[in-house]
């Protein structure tokens, strides 16, 4: 220790300096593919940031086309919502009518019948005076709700009350409504109860 | 210091650039989320939980739960599920058709159990009672050109969707999770461990509040190798009075307390247990399709 003493420190170096240089060109490339592929893998997953795009799904077009768009389950809801809007308010969203506006659909034998024409008629001319639902007496008056109506929807909406609330009766198609609609012709008259019991079901 | 400005602009840069992409855009994709509509339905999702389950969300925060359990659903796929109705009336058409969808089938995947619906319908003879095929996991593109095929032939079909994954096939949900899931959650618990099962369709899952909180008390009581800790302190033992609790829990024998004492929970264990069954992230949305044959059960019955 004490020889390096006497020593004296050989003199340094200069501090080293940062130099500028120029960039790699492979830098550059690469980001640029990696931007490129970047770019390619978002237009495939990203959806675009559409907040209803999750992952599975790559686009607001594939989630789309897995939106359910037939079937009966599609018909019996449209025909719910339909209902729900143009009926419900007097025979109420359970069926189940309200005293002094509507009589029950729900397990009301005109609505159970074996044919579905005589319903059919229902919403389409309206009806009036005594009718007899499960048992009870009404005397009410019912405007032709149906008429304006679309055949498909007023089908729709048939199908529903006659499948819902345990009714468990079958399809009313927009042919037994056209058919009805025809046997009607232009000028509806309401129908009273007895009328509608005269017709063939 | 030397370029201290530029310093400054890049860190400026660098941070504000972050606070855009996971602050900014998040708030700006999600951040108006509402009540949104069921699918196929006037019903709006989701809806506000009753007061004690919304008690029970800061009960869950409190003792941790989201620590081992999660409240999120992947889903990693879609399948579809091809369901006949009705033949119609033309059969030959219609047994045309079946041979046509089998070839569909077969071409995109050999081993198709699918197949053995179309070879007990073609030995189908005048008198034997039909069974319509379905047709199970086959991709969308197949599944439309083959309900072509059969209403072209005068017959019915109906598609339906269901997500696929992991998670799907253990039961723990019918779809991913979605962001208005969490609309009225605060705060918003997703989790990130799974030392136990997905929570967030437990209240469609298990709906016995019951059961809920005997497997709080004690998890091994209704899960034989549960390896959740009983959380006891959400309840107490008591002396049975004149007459025993109706909050009293039904244990077996061997977690039961000694004779003349009974368990029963503390508001928080209800509170808890009401949350849990509010957890029901179950139902189709615009943005998490599917319709299950389950729910084919309200379809209208055939025409008489």
């Amino acid at each position: 220790m004490s020889d390096e003493k006497k020593s004296c420190p050989a003199p340094s170096k200069a501090e080293p300096q940062a130099e500028r240089s120029h960039l790699p060109m492979w830098i550059l490339a690469l980001t640029l593919v990696l931007l490129y592929l970047g770019a390619v893998y978002f237009d495939h997953h990203g959806g675009w940031f559409d907040k209803e795009v999750y992952a599975p799904y790559a686009s607001a077009d594939e989630l789309d086309s897995y939106q359910p768009k037939s079937g009966a389950a599609a018909a019996l809801a449209h025909g719910r919502q339909i209902y729900e809007q143009v009926c419900g308010l007097c025979h109420g969203v359970d069926g189940l009518g309200k005293p002094g506006q509507a009589p029950p659909l729900a397990g009301s034998e005109w609505v159970m019948a074996k044919g579905v024409q005589r319903l059919a008629h229902i919403p389409l001319t309206g009806l009036t005076g005594d009718v007899k639902v499960k048992g009870n007496d009404w005397n009410m008056s019912m405007a032709a709700m149906g008429a304006a109506l679309p055949d498909a929807d007023l089908a729709a909406v048939l199908t529903y009350i006659r499948s819902s609330w345990g009714n468990g009766m079958g399809e009313v198609t927009a042919d037994d409504v056209k058919a009805a609609r025809t046997a009607i012709g232009a000028h509806p008259q309401p129908l009273s109860g007895e009328q509608l019991a005269k017709m063939p079901e | 210091m030397k370029n201290g400005f530029l310093v400054f602009v890049a860190a400026f840069v660098v941070l504000g650039g972050s606070w855009c992409a996971f602050v900014l855009a998040p708030e700006l994709q999600l951040g108006g989320a509402k009540q949104t509509s069921v699918l196929n339905s006037s019903d709006v999702y989701p809806v506000q939980r009753p007061g004690d389950a919304t008690l029970g969300l800061q009960v869950y925060r409190a003792n941790g739960c989201a620590a081992c359990h999660t409240e999120q659903i992947q889903q990693s796929g879609m399948a579809c599920d091809l369901v006949v109705t009705s033949m119609g009336k033309n059969r030959a058409a219609f047994m045309q058709a079946m041979g046509e969808i089998g070839d569909l089938i077969y071409k995109n995947n050999p081993k198709d159990e699918n197949l053995e619906d179309i070879v007990t319908m073609n030995k189908w003879k005048p008198g034997d009672p039909v069974r319509l095929p379905v047709f199970q996991n086959i991709t969308k593109e197949i599944a439309a050109a083959a309900s072509d095929k059969i209403t072209t032939a005068g017959g019915k079909a109906e598609i339906h969707i269901n997500a696929t994954g992991a998670d799907i096939s253990r039961g723990w949900g019918l779809r991913h999770s979605v962001a208005e899931d969490f609309l009225y959650d605060y705060p918003v618990q997703p989790g990130s461990l799974r030392a136990g099962p997905d929570l967030a369709g437990v209240g469609a899952r298990l709906p016995d509040a019951n059961w809920q909180l005997l497997h709080l008390y004690a998890p091994r009581s209704v899960v034989k190798d549960s390896v959740m800790p009983p959380f006891r302190f959400l309840f107490e033992i008591q002396k049975i009075g004149e007459v025993p609790s109706p909050d009293a829990l039904n244990l077996p024998e061997e977690f039961a307390p000694p004779a003349g004492y009974e368990i029963v929970p503390k508001p928080e264990a209800k509170e808890l247990a009401a949350y849990l069954l509010s957890l029901r992230a179950d139902v189709p949305l615009y943005d998490a399709p599917f319709t299950s044959l389950a729910a084919s059960t309200n379809a209208p019955a055939k025409k008489p």
